[in-house]
């Protein structure tokens, strides 16, 4: 287990929750209630009608075609601000329901554009934003949507991608890290901070290729020893992303935490170990 | 015409000098290998038995407590034990109809192997298959065919996106969709700009939309397509990592069994079902599903491993489940389930290749017990239905296993009036049980028997483990063994009988601290059996003494007779006298039967008094009118008259009641007689001889007393040592009497008479004086006539031939 954190006694930053009506996002907004509550940060819902979407309706000749069906149906400016209407009321009910619930302080900001700079434009570096990991329909198959992806390269601070994942209970919070990469502090840091907060314990997994392992093991553990973390700690040898994703499953995680820079985040298989793992991801800068 | 001479001790009894016996004891005798006096049913046995053709099955008659069962099961070890063991029978999982359990047939003694290999590959499944699927290759391999399926699927929407980003048009996601619109700079161009587009520019844009939303459908059309490909992709792959898995045991296997095609076609599909639920196996925490893995068991329903021989089985409860098997169901939170493990034999099938012995009373008893055992001989195979769905009460859906086919030869047991009951009203019965095997009663009683009979008794002794008899207790088990065969020349059979008796004189000689059995024990198992079941013939007897019945054991009477009767209560039998009493007078030639006008005589008493009335109108009225009304009655009897023993004491009672000349009643008579007046043998003359000899004891002394009985019955005298010691004293006489007019001497004293040329009996003769006395009847009736007086019955009827 964890020890009490220092942070917890600065300021929070806020818990930025992306709505668009969508069930994952309402799943996603129920998670970012409890972490809120858990930190005693408040939390601004925010609802973006994206500027292109009303626009493509505006053409006569514009059509949908259904992501399941293939069927294409006519599309007008009408409906589709009847449907970001109620979209956007049903976002604010269900903030104002989830936080009513848990007492917290809440906002929903409601704005106009491209999703991805107006949270951009939001969001400072000490909040955590929370979102589904796939929009509406999106492409069918798909485990991660264009704004998620684009939101966790770009953020300026923790973004957590939320899934719908089977319960576990004895499950662990599992921090991947690469070992020549600076921020593995933060991405420690969040873990222990989750793990204090789902109650499960925490491992961290560090990638290497260094021939020398006990350095590196002897450098995290003395940032876990000062910080008072407790955590298991494995080393997993530079294969492919499916192998990284195998351990993970071996290691029993129920929340895998990845910092932005791990060069496994950047290679060219991390869509399918994020395919393969149905687990909230937490993206640290 | 001479008297006939009272009979001598050595007639009345049939003594075994302990000399004809050449042993000290019975422990020296070897055992009878064969059953005594049985070759009849011992030849039908061995017929029967190896009879092959279909029907020849076998139906044990005798008495009770003959021991049939024990002769039948030894004949039947004996004859089975060279036989071949018949083939084990299984039943296993049907994979194309899973409510028709099939049926394995195996050697002998590879039922229990079968059964472990199959269990063991079961065990080996639960490790072996999800270790596959969680190897290195298998995931490596499904992830490979996961990555190229979402590759392929994406790649069609990837292209057209890029189509789309290269021709400055926006694909952009709906909250049920996609849609295009032109753009410009990563953003949509607002519709009212793009009025001002020329119509070239408009017709363009909107055309290259068209085009890319026809190709969006169409590769959104294939996605289900692409879906359906990587499910078989997966399937083949799974199915290819079982087989190699399986590759290896059942190899094994199907080497091993490579001489049982049924097996391994069985092999086969169990291989196959393996394979076509591959998925079922993979490790999801709990390993493959019992259900699962159960259909890959064996019941064994019919195991010989331990089978030497054919098999040779009793059926003790012979119902409908215990002959032809039953399906058993477990009950699970309430419901009742089954499946073919629950699929449970009977003795037909564990009899199958043999013999299966059934008590025929039993099997009759038992619903729907005697039709299953009749189909399935008939069928020539067992099909295992429950009697609730033989009676169609139920209607759920249950298991039909496959039937077996089935060569037993099934050995009925029974009386004898069951055989010949079944025999008249089974239409079936005689096609399926055409050999009969009929157990003998008693066996012949001579020289030669002794031996063999002692044998008998000593190996009856060891099986029963009482003690070793001495000589002269083997004679008087003998001896008493005629008596229960109620004949000087023959010895019973009865096993049950002897034994008993052997068993009891063994406890006296217990009791007595006595290493053997001697003829004393034997005398007081004898008496007590007798005590024990005296206590009727004790009441009957006080009631004669007492006079509230009334027997007269001395003096002359006329028109009253000793009969004697015999009652049978449970397995004792004990005779007492009965007083038969007559009247006559004139009248139109009738014998009046009170029995029979009361309904208290039987028809053979009614046929034997006919035969009386006949005898008396063609001696002494042949040509002429029989004026007679007379009347016969068994006094004080209220319980039924049958038979025709006492037919001499009825004609002797008549005759004296017509002459008027009394009858000795210190003698009692039986006998049957025919219309010529000879007289013929009757049953139970030892119970009936010392009924009366009781009763005239119990009178006062035993004092020139006795009994007339047919001179044919005299071999089946054996009589105790009471009469037969006041017969060597002289005490108690008993008369062989062939005719009745010896009958008649020894009643009156008087010379019955022969007639003359012209029908007349001798002056003074006893048959003159019936005749005398008849003609004065007829005399009357005439004058009675001539004053127009019909008589007493007043119908004018004659002689009538009733």
């Amino acid at each position: 287990m964890t020890s009490k954190p220092d942070t917890a006694n600065q300021p929070a930053g806020r818990v930025l929750v992306l709505l668009d009506g969508s069930r994952l996002s309402l799943d996603a907004l129920e998670a970012a209630a409890d972490i809120a509550h858990a930190r005693g940060a408040e939390v601004l819902g925010i609802f973006v009608e994206e500027v292109n979407l009303l626009r493509s309706a505006g053409y006569g000749w514009s059509r949908e075609v259904g992501a399941s069906s293939g069927q294409a149906r006519p599309l007008d400016a009408a409906r589709v601000h009847a449907r970001m209407q109620a979209l956007a009321e049903q976002a604010r009910r269900s903030l104002s329901l989830a936080m009513a619930r848990r007492g917290i302080p809440q906002d929903l900001k409601l704005c106009r554009g491209q999703v991805v700079s107006e949270v951009l434009n939001l969001a400072s570096p000490g909040d955590l934003l929370v979102l589904g990991r796939v929009g509406w329909s999106g492409i069918p198959g798909a485990r991660i949507g264009s704004t998620a992806r684009a939101l966790v390269l770009q953020a300026p601070g923790d973004v957590l991608l939320w899934t719908r994942s089977r319960p576990r209970p004895q499950g662990r919070v599992v921090v991947l890290l690469n070992h020549d990469q600076g921020a593995n502090h933060r991405a420690v840091r969040v873990g222990a901070d989750l793990a204090l907060q789902y109650h499960q314990p925490l491992s961290v997994l560090v990638r290497t290729t260094d021939s020398d392992p006990q350095r590196i093991t002897e450098d995290l553990l003395g940032y876990l020893q000062q910080e008072g973390i407790a955590a298991r700690v494995r080393l997993l040898p530079m294969a492919s992303a499916s192998a990284a994703a195998r351990a993970l499953k071996e290691e029993g995680a129920s929340q895998l935490v990845i910092s932005r820079s791990c060069s496994l985040f950047t290679e060219p298989g991390a869509d399918s170990l994020l395919m393969e793992l149905n687990l909230p991801l937490t993206v640290t800068p | 015409m001479t008297s006939p001479t009272a009979l001598t001790e050595d007639q009345i009894y049939h003594r075994c000098p302990p000399d004809k016996l050449s042993f000290e004891t019975t422990e020296t005798l070897e055992d009878l290998d064969q059953p005594l006096g049985q070759e009849r049913v011992l030849r039908a046995l061995e017929f029967g038995a190896g009879m092959a053709a279909r029907g020849f099955n076998l139906f044990v008659l005798g008495p009770s407590g003959a021991g049939k069962n024990e002769l039948v099961e030894r004949f039947l070890a004996k004859h089975s034990s060279s036989q071949p063991v018949p083939p084990d029978w299984c039943h296993v999982y049907n994979f194309e109809s899973s409510d028709k359990p099939r049926v394995l047939e195996l050697p002998a003694g590879k039922g229990r192997e079968f059964r472990k290999d199959m269990q063991e590959l079961t065990n080996e499944l639960k490790t072996a298959v999800p270790a596959t699927f969680e190897s290195e290759e298998y995931q490596a391999r499904l992830q490979e065919l996961q990555e190229e399926v979402a590759r392929r699927q994406h790649q069609g929407l990837f292209e057209i996106q890029e189509e789309a980003n290269r021709s400055n048009i926006a694909m952009i996601t709906t909250q049920a969709g996609f849609t295009f619109a032109p753009m410009r700079d990563g953003e949509v161009i607002e519709p009212d700009e793009y009025k001002k587009f020329s119509d070239e520019e408009k017709e363009l844009v909107e055309s290259k939309v068209e085009d890319l939303q026809k190709k969006l459908q169409q590769a959104i059309q294939q996605i289900p397509r692409l879906r359906k490909e990587v499910r078989e992709r997966i399937h083949a792959l799974n199915e290819e990592m079982v087989q190699l898995t399986l590759g290896s045991p059942f190899g094994e296997l199907r080497e091993k069994w490579a001489g049982v095609p049924p097996v391994l076609e069985h092999l086969n599909t169990v291989r196959n079902d393996i394979v076509e639920h591959a998925e079922a196996f993979q490790d999801d925490g709990n390993g493959p599903p019992a259900g699962l893995l159960n259909r890959y068991r064996v019941n064994l329903m019919v195991d010989n491993a331990c089978t030497e021989g054919a098999p040779v089985i009793y059926e003790d409860l012979p119902n409908h489940q215990h002959l032809a098997g039953q399906i058993e169901h477990r009950s699970h939170q309430g419901n009742l389930y089954t499946d073919f493990t629950l699929i449970k034999g009977g003795s037909l099938h564990r009899a199958n290749g043999g013999y299966l012995i059934v008590d025929a009373r039993r099997i009759l008893t038992h619903p729907m017990a005697w039709e299953s055992l009749k189909r399935v001989l008939f069928s020539g195979e067992i099909r295992i239905e429950s009697l609730e769905r033989l009676y169609g009460l139920v209607s759920t859906v249950s298991l039909q296993p496959e039937p077996i086919p089935v060569n037993v030869k099934v050995v009925l047991l029974g009386d004898r009036m069951l055989y010949y009951l079944l025999s008249h009203y089974d239409p079936d019965f005689l096609d399926l049980f055409k050999v009969e095997a009929d157990f003998e009663d008693d066996v012949d009683r001579d020289d030669g028997s002794y031996e063999l009979y002692a044998r008998m008794i000593a190996t009856m002794a060891r099986s029963a483990k009482t003690r070793h008899l001495d000589r002269g207790a083997v004679a008087r088990l003998i001896e008493h063994a005629s008596r229960l065969a109620s004949d000087q020349k023959k010895l019973t059979a009865h096993d049950r009988v002897l034994k008993d008796l052997l068993s009891e004189a063994d406890h006296w000689a217990a009791r007595s601290d006595s290493d053997l059995i001697t003829d004393s024990h034997i005398q007081q198992a004898i008496d007590e059996r007798d005590y024990r079941a005296s206590r009727v013939r004790e009441r009957s007897l006080e009631q004669i003494r007492r006079g509230v019945v009334m027997i007269d054991t001395s003096g002359d009477v006329t028109g009253q007779v000793n009969g004697l009767s015999v009652l049978r209560l449970g397995a004792v039998m004990f005779g007492q006298p009965t007083r038969i009493t007559a009247t006559a007078r004139p009248g139109k030639g009738q014998v009046v039967d009170i029995e029979r006008e009361v309904k208290l005589g039987g028809p053979i008493h009614s046929k034997a008094v006919m035969i009386l009335s006949r005898f008396l109108a063609n001696r002494y009225a042949p040509m002429s009118e029989l004026s007679l009304s007379a009347s016969l009655a068994f006094e004080q009897s209220y319980g039924g008259v049958e038979g025709d023993s006492a037919s001499v004491a009825e004609t002797c009672v008549l005759l004296s009641a017509i002459s008027g000349v009394p009858l000795r009643q210190s003698l009692a008579v039986t006998g049957s007689m025919n219309q010529h007046g000879e007289v013929q043998a009757v049953g139970g003359v030892n119970e009936k001889i010392e009924g009366f000899f009781n009763v005239c004891k119990q009178a006062g002394d035993v004092d020139g007393q006795g009994i007339l009985l047919p001179a044919s019955n005299v071999e089946h005298l054996m009589l105790n040592t009471d009469v037969r010691t006041a017969v060597r004293e002289g005490r108690f006489s008993i008369y062989p009497v062939r005719h009745i007019n010896e009958a008649i001497a020894l009643m009156t004293g008087m010379d019955p008479g022969e007639p003359d040329e012209d029908g007349a009996f001798p002056e003074g003769s006893f048959n003159r004086r019936v005749a005398d006395r008849l003609a004065e009847f007829a005399e009357v009736g005439r004058k009675k006539d001539d004053n127009g007086d019909n008589g007493e019955n007043g119908n004018g009827a004659k002689d009538d031939d009733q």
